[in-house]
C-alpha cells in the first residue's frame, strides 16, 4: 500500500473540534432560550434551527455560499476584517460543519435544560443568586450529562459533514479536502484501499461517540 | 417586621400542580385567588384544602409567580405593587422559602446546599454561618452527604438551614412536615418553635394538618377556593368554626343539616331535628335567633362526644342518646367510633378507652355531649 495521506483526517478533526466549540456555545444558549424563555416566535426559531437537519446539504451549502460570498454584507464584513473570504478555505468548512451540527446540539440541550426542575432554579433565586449564577451553579451542572452527550453528537456530526462543506470550502487537496471528501475522491479515482482506511476510521470514531452518548443519556444517574 | 399581603390572581387550573393528591374535581375549576392579610412576627398558619391557593400565595410573596393585581410589602418596603408597577426580582426580596419538595440541589452536599447563595458574604463567613445553622438544626453529621443520601427528616432540616442561613426577612414554609414520621415531626416542630423565639420573623406555614396548626400557630388563616374564610387564634378558629366548610376543613366530623323544632329561651336551648342518610334525631343546641322551622346546620367536634356503656345519668350533659356502634376506625393517634343513634355520629376516643370499655362493633353505647359543643354554622361556604 502506498504512503497514506493523513492530511484529510487531521483537517477533519481540526474542523470538527473548532466547529464543536462554536456549536456548544451557541447551541446551549439557544437551547436555554427555547427551554426557559417564552417569547413570540419561539417554536418558529426552533424550526429554523432544525432546518439543517432536514434540508439537502446542497441547499444548506448554497445558502452559506450566498451568505458568505463576496456580494453579501456578511461576506464583505468578514473579508474586511480578516483580509480574505471564507469561501474555499478550511475556515469555511468549519462554518459548514457547525451549521450542520447545530440542530442536534440545540435539540438535545433544550431537552436537557427543560428536564431540570424549575423549582431548583427558583430556590437558587430565593437565595439571592443572579440569573447568570443560577445558570452556572444549578441549570448547567444538572443538565451537564445531556449537554456533554449533545456535544459529542455534534462533534460526530461535524466530523462527517460532506455536502455543505464541499460547496463552501471546495475540494482542494492539502487545503480544504476533509476526510469525508477525500473518501469520495478516492472512491471515484479507484483508490479503494485509501478510501477503506478512512471509512473504517470515521466509522469507529462515530460508533464510539454514539455509544458513549447513549451510555451518558440512558445510564444510571 | 410585618409582611402585608394583598393578592388577586386568576388560577386557571389546579393551583397546586405539583401536588398529585389534589383532587381534580374542585381544583380543576378556574377560580380567583383574592386575599388580603398581615403577617406579624411569629407563626401564621395558612390552612386549607389542596388547590385552595396556599402555594400560589407563597409563590407570589417570593416573586416566583406574579399576581394579576395587589401589593406585597415588608415593613412598608414594597416588593410588589401592581398599581405602581413595582415587581422586585426574586433575589432582591429577602424571602426565605422552603419548598414543598424542598428543592435541595441534588448535585451538592448538604453543607454546600446550606452555603448556597450568600454570594455577597465572604467565603469564611459563609462557611461559619452555614456550619452554625447546621449545628443549631442538628444536621452537622450530614454535612458531607448528598441530598439522596440523607433521610427525609434530615433533608427537611437541611432545607430549613439553607433558608435561614441566608438570613431572610420573612420565612415561607410549604407543608414542610407532610412527608415525615411522627417522632421526627415533633422534633422539628420544637426546633421551629425555638427558631421562632430567637428570630421573631414573620413565618407563614402552609399545612392541612390540624395538629401542626394548633401546636405551632399563633394565628391561623383558613383558605377556601382562594378566599380567606376564617382568621384568628387556632383555638378560636378550630374551636368555634363559623362555617360548615371551615368545620369540615378543621376536622369537625359531625356536620348535619336540620330544622329548628323547639325553642326554650328560659333553658337557653333550642332543639334541632338533624338528619342524614341513615335517619334523624334530636339535639339540643345553644339558644339563638333562628326561627322555629328554620333550616340550620349543626357541627359537633368528634372529640367533644363522650361514650359510655351505661346511661350517663346525673350529669349536666343535655344531649344523651343511645346507639349502636357501626364501625371502629383506627387512625394515626386516635380512634374514631361511629355510632348510629338515628344519625351516624363520629366520636374520637383514645385506644385505651376502646379497650377499657371493651367497645366492639354492634355493641349498644350511650353518646353524650354538651349543648355548647354544638355549633350552628352557616351553610353557605
Amino acid at each position: 500500500m502506498a504512503e497514506i495521506d493523513w492530511f484529510p483526517l487531521a483537517l477533519s478533526l481540526r474542523v470538527a473540534l473548532i466547529a464543536t466549540v462554536f456549536v456548544v456555545i451557541f447551541g446551549v444558549a439557544l437551547g436555554w432560550l427555547l427551554a426557559r424563555r417564552r417569547f413570540f416566535g419561539r417554536e418558529l426559531l426552533d424550526a429554523a434551527v432544525t432546518l439543517p437537519l432536514v434540508l439537502p446539504p446542497t441547499v444548506l451549502g448554497y445558502y452559506l455560499l450566498v451568505l458568505l460570498g463576496r456580494r453579501s454584507p456578511i461576506g464583505q464584513a468578514i473579508e474586511a476584517i480578516t483580509g480574505q473570504s471564507l469561501v474555499f478555505t478550511w475556515e469555511g468548512a468549519v462554518v459548514a460543519a457547525a451549521i450542520g451540527a447545530l440542530p442536534l446540539m440545540v435539540k438535545t440541550s433544550r431537552a436537557a435544560i427543560a428536564s431540570v426542575d424549575t423549582n431548583l432554579e427558583d430556590a437558587a433565586r430565593t437565595l439571592g443568586e443572579s440569573e447568570l449564577r443560577v445558570f452556572w451553579r444549578v441549570t448547567m451542572p444538572l443538565a451537564s450529562r445531556g449537554i456533554i452527550a449533545a456535544s459529542m453528537l455534534a462533534f460526530a456530526r461535524a466530523l462527517g459533514d460532506f455536502g455543505a462543506t464541499l460547496m463552501v470550502a471546495g475540494n482542494i487537496p492539502g487545503r480544504t479536502q476533509t476526510a469525508a471528501i477525500a473518501i469520495f475522491d478516492a472512491a471515484q479515482a479507484g483508490r479503494d484501499n485509501y478510501a477503506l482506511v478512512l471509512v473504517l476510521i470515521l466509522s469507529v470514531v462515530a460508533l464510539v461517540l454514539v455509544y458513549s452518548t447513549n451510555k451518558l443519556t440512558t445510564g444510571e444517574r | 417586621m410585618t409582611l402585608s399581603v394583598r393578592i388577586k390572581k386568576a388560577l386557571r387550573s389546579s393551583g397546586n400542580r405539583r401536588n398529585s393528591e389534589s383532587p381534580g374535581a374542585s381544583a380543576a375549576q378556574p377560580f380567583l385567588l383574592d386575599v388580603e392579610f398581615d403577617v406579624p412576627p411569629g407563626f401564621t398558619i395558612l390552612f386549607g384544602a389542596s388547590g385552595s391557593g396556599k402555594t400560589t400565595t407563597l409563590r407570589s410573596i417570593s416573586g416566583i409567580v406574579r399576581p394579576d393585581a395587589g401589593r406585597i410589602a415588608i415593613n412598608g418596603e414594597v416588593l410588589f405593587d401592581s398599581a405602581e408597577r413595582i415587581d422586585l426580582p426574586i433575589r432582591r426580596r429577602g424571602v426565605g422559602y422552603v419548598f414543598q419538595d424542598l428543592a435541595l440541589f441534588p448535585h451538592l452536599t448538604a453543607l454546600a446546599n446550606v452555603e448556597f447563595g450568600m454570594s455577597k458574604v465572604s467565603r469564611p463567613e459563609r462557611r461559619l454561618r452555614a456550619e452554625a445553622m447546621m449545628e443549631a438544626l442538628r444536621i452537622s453529621h450530614a454535612a458531607g452527604r448528598k441530598p439522596r443520601e440523607i433521610s427525609g427528616g434530615e433533608a427537611q432540616r437541611v432545607a430549613l438551614a439553607r433558608a435561614l442561613a441566608y438570613q431572610p426577612r420573612i420565612l415561607l414554609l410549604d407543608e414542610p412536615l407532610s412527608a415525615i414520621d411522627e417522632a421526627t415531626r415533633r422534633g422539628i416542630i420544637s426546633d421551629l418553635k425555638s427558631i421562632n423565639r430567637e428570630l421573631r420573623l414573620p413565618i407563614i406555614y402552609v399545612t392541612h394538618s390540624r395538629q401542626e396548626a394548633v401546636s405551632l400557630g399563633e394565628r391561623v388563616i383558613v383558605y377556601e377556593r382562594g378566599r380567606v374564610v376564617a382568621f384568628g387564634e387556632p383555638i378560636s378558629v378550630f374551636g368555634t368554626p363559623i362555617t360548615a366548610s371551615v368545620a369540615r376543613l378543621t376536622g369537625v366530623e359531625n356536620i348535619f343539616t336540620g330544622q329548628v323544632v323547639g325553642k326554650s329561651e328560659d333553658a337557653g336551648t333550642m332543639t334541632v331535628e338533624v338528619s342524614d342518610a341513615t335517619g334523624a334525631c334530636h339535639v339540643d343546641v345553644p339558644f339563638g335567633n333562628q326561627a322555629l322551622g328554620e333550616h340550620v346546620t349543626v357541627a359537633v367536634p368528634s372529640g367533644d362526644i363522650l361514650l359510655a356503656t351505661e346511661e350517663p345519668r346525673s350529669t349536666s350533659l343535655r344531649n344523651r342518646m343511645r346507639g349502636k356502634i357501626t364501625a371502629i376506625d383506627e387512625e394515626l393517634n386516635r380512634t374514631v367510633v361511629r355510632v348510629n343513634a338515628g344519625v351516624i355520629w363520629s366520636a374520637s376516643v383514645t385506644r385505651q378507652a376502646v379497650s377499657e370499655l371493651a367497645l366492639s362493633e354492634g355493641q349498644e353505647v350511650w353518646l353524650a355531649f354538651k349543648t355548647h359543643s354544638c355549633y350552628l354554622v352557616d351553610r353557605s361556604s
